[in-house]
């Protein structure tokens, strides 16, 4: 059973930071289709959020056929995410292990590998949109 | 889902004073609702005014569709929770359990039970010697286990430390989820409101300035800066909550009906503190200094 | 409802409970030998009222000789300042903070939230402790009465000392004894109960309950009780009403009506004008021969007084009269209860104030 946790102040909504939570999860191999995911009163319990946070988090999974909803036993994951799970993609953590590799030898502390990476990523998706 | 409380022109007088006035709600069922507002504001008057304890001098209010506490069958459909949660010092926990069972015609013994047990309550604790935060617990399992349709609490977790708090709000939604209840709670702080609340009334004094569902409040709201500017030259469709000026530059929080298609404006989405506070500062009196607002990212 | 009323009363109860049981003590230990006491004496045999002088002079003796003792005196003192007492304790104790500790302490909104009326709390609460109020104060009298029955004989046979005196109509012994103690326990309890739901603070209620209830005990006796039924008018002569004290000649019986309540005793004329005792009685004595040292006696007086026509106006009510005024008193106390519970309770907490 996977746990939810909230960034307060990362200026994205509650019910979205669960949507991705669980998308990442399922991207991990922490959830497998037929899973139960957390209970609405649990993840409350957990984290002090309105129930209709979650239940707006879940409905949005079952729109996108991520997930199901059995009426008096729980939610369920039904669906995978394209690209199958990060497991499976063994040959390009492969690859980033070894540029992690080579950063590091070249100097770069965890901070600045952090902001390589994450403006080459931003670039490069805007170059997408453009 | 239909409305839990409807007030209409709903007015308190003490005297002289209006401590509530022209109040008209119409709250859904199946929300969490904040009600805040400074101190004095009328928040405890119009709950007061909801569980019964309290009779209109002006206007009507209805509960679950009737009278608040018209008689045995309304009192156990509503939950209450007064502030700083009164409870008998002389009576022991297992004491107070009792007169729940006693007292409630449909109390729900297991649960309360349980309840007691996960808080880890002794039973045989006189509760004048509780903490702050487990006397809130103590009143909201008696709240609670009475099983109604509505849980009206007021400020339950103003006195309480940051870690009560959280555990109060936390145990709190979980019954909420688990009983499916409505919920109406006050408080003179945001904070303890954001995290929880999916419906804001925000009284100052005594009256209501705006009410609706978060989302669609925060959706309607805008900051907008820009050159300096007269609020009186601004289209209908925006409502101007507060304002301020430089010599160049005009901020205004606004709330509009429609998309803000001006490009002169920079829009920027507007937090739910923020927006309290516009309001709050939209009833003070004017000529007081209006307050710099933050923009949030 | 009945429980929590119970459990909040718990402690009250306890306490009551211990001093009932204690006085029953010190009662039961006492009472059978002042009853063998009383058996010895040659009393036994008379009745109300002076039948005869050996009657009365058993009686004094028989008083006398328990008021040379420390214990008889002690428990009869202690059980009159106990009964009297009683009831503005319990309006004090058991009254005042039944409302006023509940707004004080803002519990009134944790009860009256949960699943039963204002109505059904408030009447549930003021009907027990109420009736336990009336039971306590009543078995305190009852118990005294069979402890004290000798010396009220003795007492009614004319006897009396510094301690044991006073008959059923005196102001300490009519309050203590029949049904009046029922009454002034369920006045004060109601009394303390309004006070509270109207000052809304346990101490200041308490303080207010006593000096109210206590000017209503003092003024009962005083004013009210002697007009509860419109007393009789009579005169007779000095010497048939026996005013045996020189300096007063107030009448110390009724002609024709032994056991009569005295409310006041003056003197007419002839004519039925009322007429200055003490010029009278001066003119009586500066008549009397000299060179006797002390004054004239009381019966030389009375035939003075005969003789220029000035008799004994008495006020009284007859004896006939003990039960229907502790009857009619009791009710005023019963009703003045019912109608500060009925106006200031109810009403007080009605939802116009909190």
């Amino acid at each position: 059973m996977i746990e939810f946790h909230l960034d307060a102040r990362s200026g994205v909504a509650p019910y979205r930071q669960l949507i991705h939570q669980v998308r990442q999860a399922l991207r991990l191999g922490l959830l497998h289709e037929g899973d139960q995911l957390p209970k609405v009163k649990d993840v409350v319990a957990g984290l002090a959020i309105n129930p209709n946070t979650v239940l707006k988090a879940y409905r949005e999974l079952e729109y996108e056929g991520l997930a199901a909803a059995r009426p008096g036993i729980g939610t369920f994951v039904t669906g995978t995410l394209d690209g199958g799970p990060l497991a499976a993609h063994g040959p390009l953590r492969h690859e980033l292990q070894r540029w992690l590799g080579r950063a590091r030898r070249a100097g770069l502390d965890d901070e600045s590998i952090e902001a390589l990476f994450v403006s080459t990523f931003r670039s490069a998706a805007e170059e997408d949109i453009a | 889902m239909s409305a839990v409380l409807e007030t209409s022109r709903l007015g308190k007088r003490y005297r002289r004073l209006w401590a509530l006035a022209d109040c008209t709600l119409s709250i859904p069922g199946g929300h969490v609702v904040g009600l805040v507002g400074p101190n004095g504001a009328g928040k405890s008057t119009l709950l007061n005014l909801a569980v019964g304890l309290l009779a209109p001098t002006a206007g009507t209010i209805e509960v679950l569709g009737s009278p608040p506490a018209a008689g045995p069958a309304e009192l156990a459909r509503v939950g209450y929770l007064a502030q700083d949660a009164p409870v008998y010092a002389g009576l022991s926990v297992a004491d107070h359990l009792r007169l729940g069972a006693r007292l409630n015609p449909g109390w729900d013994a297991e649960l309360a039970r349980d309840r007691v047990e996960r808080l880890d309550l002794d039973p045989h604790q006189k509760a004048g010697t509780l903490s702050g935060g487990q006397r809130a617990q103590l009143a909201l399992t008696l709240a609670v286990a009475k099983r109604p349709e509505l849980l009206i609490l007021d400020e339950p977790v103003a006195s309480l430390d940051p870690l009560a708090r959280r555990e109060f709000l936390a145990d709190l939604m979980e019954a909420t989820a688990e009983q499916e209840l409505s919920v109406v709670l006050s408080s003179h702080l945001v904070a303890d409101l954001e995290r929880v609340c999916d419906y804001l009334i925000v009284l100052v004094g005594s009256r209501v300035r705006v009410a609706g569902p978060v989302d669609e409040l925060l959706a309607a709201h805008h900051l907008l800066a820009g050159p300096r500017r007269d609020p009186a030259t601004l289209p209908d469709e925006l409502t101007v909550i507060s304002s301020s000026h430089t010599d160049v530059q005009t901020t205004l929080l606004v709330r509009a009906s429609g998309p803000v298609l001006d490009p002169a404006w920079t829009i920027s989405e507007v937090g739910l503190e923020d927006l309290v506070l516009a309001y709050m500062s939209q009833a003070a009196a004017p000529g007081r200094r209006r307050r710099h607002l933050e923009v949030q990212k | 409802m009945t429980w929590l009323t119970w459990r909040q009363f718990r402690a009250q109860a306890v306490t009551a409970a211990v001093a009932l049981g204690a006085f029953a003590i010190l009662l039961a230990t006492t009472g059978p030998s002042l009853a063998s006491r009383f058996a010895g004496s040659r009393i036994t045999g008379c009745h109300g009222g002076f039948a005869g002088g050996g009657c009365n002079s058993a009686a004094i003796a028989f008083l006398n000789r328990l008021a040379a003792t420390t214990v008889y005196p002690a428990v009869y003192a202690l059980g009159l300042v106990v009964i009297i007492v009683a009831p503005a304790i319990i309006g004090i104790f058991w009254g005042a903070p039944l409302i006023a500790r509940e707004l004080e302490t803002r519990t009134f909104a944790l009860v009256w939230t949960q699943g039963i009326t204002r109505t059904r709390w408030l009447t549930v609460k003021l009907a027990l402790t109420g009736l336990a109020a009336m039971a306590v104060t009543e078995a305190l009298s009852l118990m005294y009465a069979w402890w004290a029955e000798p010396i009220g004989r003795a007492i009614s046979l004319g006897a009396s000392t510094s301690v044991f005196t006073g008959g059923r109509f005196s102001p300490l012994i009519f309050a203590t004894r029949g049904i009046t103690p029922l009454g002034y326990a369920a006045f004060a309890f109601a009394l303390g109960a309004a006070v509270g739901a109207l000052i809304r603070r346990a101490l200041p209620a308490m303080a207010v309950t006593l000096a109210i209830f206590a000017a209503v005990q003092i003024a009962t006796p005083l004013w009210i009780r002697p007009y509860l039924i419109p007393p009789r008018h009579t005169t007779a002569t000095f010497a048939s009403v026996q005013a045996v004290d020189i300096g007063t000649l107030a009448a110390t019986v009724v002609p024709g009506h032994p056991g009569a309540w005295i409310l006041s005793s003056g003197a007419v004329d002839a004519a039925g004008q009322p007429v200055n005792l003490g010029a009278v009685s001066a003119s009586c004595f500066s008549q009397a021969p000299s060179g006797i040292k002390e004054g004239p006696s009381a019966p030389a007086l009375w035939q003075c007084l005969q003789r220029r026509h000035v008799k004994a106006a008495v006020t009284y009510q007859p004896g006939s009269r003990y039960w229907p005024l502790q009857g009619i008193e009791t009710g005023i106390f019963l009703a003045l209860a019912v109608s500060l519970a009925g106006f200031f309770c109810f009403w007080r907490l009605g939802r116009r104030r909190t």
